[in-house]
């Protein structure tokens, strides 16, 4: 059974079409990369999963439980256990910026999961630890670069202990450098077998660590399939045009 | 001049600066949280309440605050039928007209500072599992209080100076001690010396804030 199923979900802000009926499974321990132009509905289609935003219709399944079905949502109470399985990683970092560091890891733990001191901060170390941050414990978040701010934000995310981790555009606000430092944060969750969805303009990232790669245009999925698949050979006349136009760049 | 004049002076007008302060200090206490609330009320998504809200600060803000501290000291007890229940000691009465004022100000400014706050900071609490509760507390408030903070400590100030209105409604505070010793010995050296006090409670205040501004300081 596939961790995440995702059935003819639609969405739209107004007029507009964002979502136009998407299909597609995650599966446990898997890295899907979805890539596609601006506004082409992927990062929305990423936040429909968590409930940042409202599906019009469709059916989303997550763990054998129905967050939504056939466009109604579960109750209060389920969809909230559902959500807690996920953890997401935003552009902007969105740490808590009068929080130190961590402070920003152990605030959910001790407030949602009602978590002991001693545990939540042993853990926030051990995390900090694995993202290289030890030494930033008690900075301010202003006092950190982009690329420790998104690690942070990974860390912070893992203090939750999900089954699975969204990623929308994790660096898409930083400069190449620090890009490959959370990069190989990610790519290291990866090889420890975390399930994630991330959404992404970095092609190398893709076809490297990903298992699976959806191509969107126009709020639907043109194509999808292994890395070699969409990026190194692409059948669909608007996969090769986006990846001809994102290489040339 | 003699020190023992002088003293006679200042005596009595430290008394009024005694009620001058105690105002204050019950007004900020009660309006700031009270404001909170209203803005809250305001953002409400229960239409009602958010009317309401948001006509009671536009009456507060759009009537003169010595036509309010008047209608809660002299007008309260005309009213009929329940006027009889509203005859309060006048300094508790002022005291409520201020608070009533002030707290709609406190929520112009607390709207303006939760308005600056990101919403990524609304969908970080969400997706971490926090409550409205925990978000609002943990997460809004901090923010808030520090963006609004210059703001508070300017409504601050005007309202130690606002104090003087007391005067009008004769509830003996430090301006009315010092018109009094004018009246008496026609000096004018009680103006000065009531201008060095609210100087002087101005100074406290600002540092107390400046204070407060270098520890919430987070960027």
């Amino acid at each position: 059974m596939s961790f995440i199923e995702v059935r003819n979900i639609k969405k739209s802000f107004g007029q507009l079409e964002v979502l136009k009926d998407i299909s597609f499974d995650v599966q446990k321990n898997d890295v899907l990369a979805i890539i596609g132009a601006s506004g082409s509905g992927k990062s929305t289609m990423l936040r429909s999963l968590i409930q940042l935003e409202q599906v019009d219709g469709g059916s989303i399944v997550v763990d054998g439980d129905y967050l939504v079905k056939d466009g109604v949502y579960a109750n209060a109470v389920d969809s909230k256990r559902i959500n807690s399985k996920m953890g997401m990683v935003f552009q902007q970092f969105n740490l808590f910026p009068h929080l130190t560091v961590r402070q920003n890891l152990e605030l959910a733990p001790k407030l949602v999961k009602k978590e002991k001191t001693k545990e939540s901060s042993d853990r926030s170390m051990e995390l900090l630890e694995k993202v290289g941050l030890a030494s930033k414990a008690n900075e301010m978040p202003s006092r950190l670069s982009g690329g420790q701010k998104q690690r942070v934000a990974i860390a912070r995310a893992l203090m939750m202990d999900p089954d699975i981790l969204l990623f929308d555009e994790p660096t898409s606000a930083l400069d190449p450098q620090l890009t490959k430092e959370v990069l190989q944060v990610m790519k290291d969750l990866a090889e420890e077998h975390m399930t994630m969805i991330v959404v992404t303009h970095e092609m190398e990232f893709a076809s490297n660590v990903a298992d699976h790669v959806i191509f969107m245009d126009g709020g639907m999925i043109v194509e999808s399939g292994t890395p070699d698949e969409v990026i190194k050979s692409p059948k669909e006349l608007r996969t090769k045009l986006f990846l001809n136009y994102d290489q040339s760049k | 001049m003699s020190y023992e004049y002088f003293m006679s002076m200042l005596i009595p007008m430290l008394e009024g600066a005694k009620a001058t302060i105690l105002l204050f200090g019950i007004a900020i206490v009660v309006s700031i949280p009270l404001g909170f609330l209203l803005t809250l009320a305001v953002r409400s998504s229960i239409k009602p309440i958010s009317y309401l809200a948001q006509t009671y600060i536009y009456v507060m803000r759009g009537t003169p605050l010595l036509l309010q501290l008047l209608f809660f000291v002299f007008g309260l007890p005309l009213l009929p039928v329940i006027g009889e229940f509203l005859v309060f000691d006048r300094f508790f009465a002022a005291t409520l007209a201020f608070i009533l004022n002030y707290a709609a100000y406190f929520a112009e400014i607390f709207r303006g500072g939760l308005i600056s706050i990101d919403k990524g900071q609304y969908e970080a609490s969400q997706v971490l599992g926090l409550s409205k509760w925990q978000t609002t507390v943990r997460v809004v408030l901090p923010q808030m209080f520090r963006v609004t903070l210059p703001s508070i400590a300017n409504e601050s100030v005007a309202l130690v100076k606002d104090t003087a209105l007391l005067y009008a409604v004769a509830v003996p505070e430090l301006l009315h001690y010092a018109q009094t010793v004018v009246n008496r010995d026609f000096t004018i050296i009680p103006f000065f010396l009531a201008a060095a006090i609210y100087l002087l409670i101005a100074f406290g205040l600002t540092m107390v804030f400046k204070m407060l501004e270098r520890k919430l300081q987070y960027d």
